[in-house]
């Protein structure tokens, strides 16, 4: 597979959870090559107000932990796309870390992506993951310092997510040159690099080409999304994230 | 005072660093600067300067002595914090962290407020400092808080309008981290209480001690024994201020008041460390008890006072409750009213709601002691601040006509 690959990012329940699917297969036919699937919480300090709003009319809508599992089920049960959880240390510990493991390995998850659990500050998640093959991503930023990074890289996970700026979702990112160095630093790790927070074009698809794996899209097709009030848009906007025709 | 420390991650169980990491290169330099502070006795030096001459420090220890003989128990004290400058405690840790800043070069402060106390002080210590300043606030509590709004604003502070959530000082606390994200190079977050993630706890403590070092002097210089310590909890910075001397001792008595609002249920108060609607959970950067569903999710609260209003309480706090050295109970917003009439009346002094809270155990618990105990009770704010809540509560129909006549003139 040549080029970067698509991480389309969506949250349970929204916009209602018998949408979800439907905005699951929209992104899906425009050719995502992952799905990260975003559990809702009321106090998601890692996100923008669109992601904000969204996770927040979905907990409103009555989104259950329980609903999120199944939903992850029935995504594996039509899907050959690897899935992600994207999620906060609060619905993970309040599950559990050992059962929330455990359901996201039984409903056909691939990985879990938690940016307020790091490895120091994880409450066993990182050993969890390991012990059941469930791939922990760590969530990391440009202002990352080299030790902390040769930290992360020791642990050898299988993919790092990296945020391309400082700050929250779905503002505005520049890809310069600070940020490919930045880039091929964390990609020396030897783990998959997902590139996230601001990436909205087939332009920044490209320009990640050589620096990172995978592109990890969210907020951009939430706004299609809330724009057009028409999940069959997001295939579009896939397509052409992808660069297809 | 100038001393090497350590900045604990845990207090038991409790607190941490649960954030990204892209706060976290925020978070470990600030722990180094204050650390470096704190060993210089130039910044002591500056920080005693500033809290005598702007602050007002050392606030009085009153003996309240027509409360004592009406309850008929042990002698009270009301340590008036309330009289410190704009207000409130909130003022110590406010200038202790804008001090910190300034020395750090930070060229701007950030911080979230619920009722407007602490941004009223941030705003406050900003302006002294000459430090740029914006200030978070729900848009639910810009509505209800004009005159903070108002006040802050004329200190020169930009307050923001959160629309998010709940639109309350949650909210707030997120947008405030959610911006200190991308902005922490030249940006400071002044966080307003004894929470959120390491080393934020430990800064709000430190800067919050003098309390109790200043009431364990008075009490000394009259001649009394503590035998209990009592204080409102919200998040937590004027209570653990006030008993941190006494922590590591096994006397007095220490009493955390957490706010019982109108019911036990969920939604109903701010009870995290006795009630049956709070769990152990991470949120907001810390580990602690929240009012959280079985899910996680962060439920809504209710207290009277709005500085009470508050999910999850300080980290420290918590393990101390855990341990048995503090020991938890509740005043209900009824309570709460009573014992804010009790003070005024026979005191002439007029608590903030938060700290009526902690007025209404010592109503209680004062008459079941012997006169030769003393109980100090801290008075960590002023209650002209609540006139618009207060007088609303307390007499309704003359305040309605007042603010009616106000709108017509």
């Amino acid at each position: 597979m040549s080029g970067v690959e698509l991480m389309a990012h969506m949250v349970a329940g929204y916009p209602g959870m018998g949408m979800s699917m439907t905005v699951a297969q929209a992104l899906v036919a425009g050719g995502a090559d992952y799905l990260e699937v975003q559990f809702p919480f009321s106090d998601p300090s890692s996100d923008g107000p669109v992601i904000e709003r969204a996770c927040q009319a979905a907990i409103e809508g009555g989104f259950r932990v329980d609903d999120g599992f199944a939903f992850m089920e029935a995504l594996s049960r039509d899907f050959t796309v690897p899935l992600f959880i994207m999620t906060y240390g609060s619905l993970v510990f309040a599950r559990g870390v050992a059962k929330f493991c455990d359901d996201a390995v039984k409903s056909g998850v691939r990985g879990l992506i938690i940016p307020d659990l790091p490895p120091d500050f994880s409450e066993g998640l990182f050993d969890e993951g390991r012990k059941r093959g469930l791939a922990i991503v760590p969530v990391i930023a440009p202002e990352i310092t080299d030790e902390r990074l040769k930290m992360i890289g020791d642990m050898k996970p299988e993919y790092i997510y990296t945020a391309l700026r400082l700050g929250i979702t779905g503002s505005d990112t520049s890809l310069d040159e600070a940020a490919m160095r930045y880039l091929d630093k964390v990609r020396k790790t030897g783990s998959k690099i997902i590139g996230g927070f601001g990436v909205r074009s087939r332009e920044m698809m490209t320009a990640l080409e050589g620096h990172a794996d995978i592109a990890a899209v969210g907020s951009h097709f939430l706004k299609i999304l809330d724009q057009t009030g028409d999940p069959a848009k997001l295939t579009a906007a896939a397509m052409e994230l992808k660069g297809i025709a | 005072m100038s001393e090497e420390i350590i900045m604990p991650d845990f207090f038991g169980d409790f607190g941490g660093r649960y954030v990204g990491e892209t706060l976290r290169p925020a978070l470990d330099n600030l722990v180094k600067e204050f650390q470096t502070a704190w060993a210089d006795p130039t910044f002591h030096e500056e920080l005693r300067r500033v809290q005598k001459t702007w602050v007002g420090r050392p606030t009085p220890l009153l003996y309240a002595e027509s409360s004592t003989e009406a309850l008929g128990g042990a002698r009270i004290y009301i340590k008036m914090e309330g009289l410190a400058h704009t207000g409130a405690h909130k003022i110590n840790n406010a200038i202790g962290q804008a001090l910190l800043a300034k020395r750090m070069g930070k060229r701007r402060i950030i911080a979230e407020t619920g009722a407007g106390q602490h941004g009223l002080a941030t705003a406050a210590a900003c302006a002294k400092l000459g430090i740029e300043c914006r200030v978070y606030m729900g848009s639910v509590d810009v509505a209800r808080q004009r005159p903070h709004v108002f006040a802050m604003e004329m200190m020169g502070a930009e307050v923001v309008p959160v629309d998010s959530g709940a639109r309350t000082l949650k909210d707030a606390i997120n947008a405030a981290l959610r911006e200190w994200a991308a902005t922490f190079p030249d940006t400071h977050y002044l966080i307003g209480s004894a929470l959120g993630p390491a080393p934020f706890p430990e800064l709000a403590r430190r800067f919050q001690e003098i309390v109790g070092h200043e009431t364990r002097e008075q009490m000394n210089e009259a001649d009394e024994e503590i035998y209990a310590m009592i204080a409102c909890v919200g998040g937590g910075s004027n209570s653990i201020g006030f008993f941190a001397p006494f922590i590591d001792l096994p006397k007095p008595r220490l009493i955390g008041v957490e706010a019982g609002g109108r019911g036990t249920g969920p939604g109903e108060n701010a009870v995290r460390m006795t009630g049956g609607v709070s769990r152990l959970g991470i949120a907001h950067g810390y580990k602690t008890r929240f009012l959280m569903d079985d899910d996680g999710q962060i439920r809504e609260t209710h207290s009277i006072s709005a500085g009470l209003d508050y999910p999850g309480i300080g980290p420290q706090l918590a393990a101390l409750g855990e341990s048995g050295r503090i020991e938890f109970t509740s005043a209900t917003d009824e309570e709460t009213l009573e014992a804010l009439k009790f003070f005024a009346r026979h005191e002439g002094v007029m608590f903030a709601l938060e700290s009526a809270h902690a007025g209404a155990i010592a109503m209680k618990l004062a008459p079941t002691l012997k006169r030769d105990q003393a109980i100090v009770i801290n008075m960590s704010g002023r209650g002209d601040k609540d006139l618009f809540i207060t007088a609303k509560a307390l007499d309704r129909t003359r305040w309605m006509d007042f603010l009616q006549s106000e709108v017509q003139s």
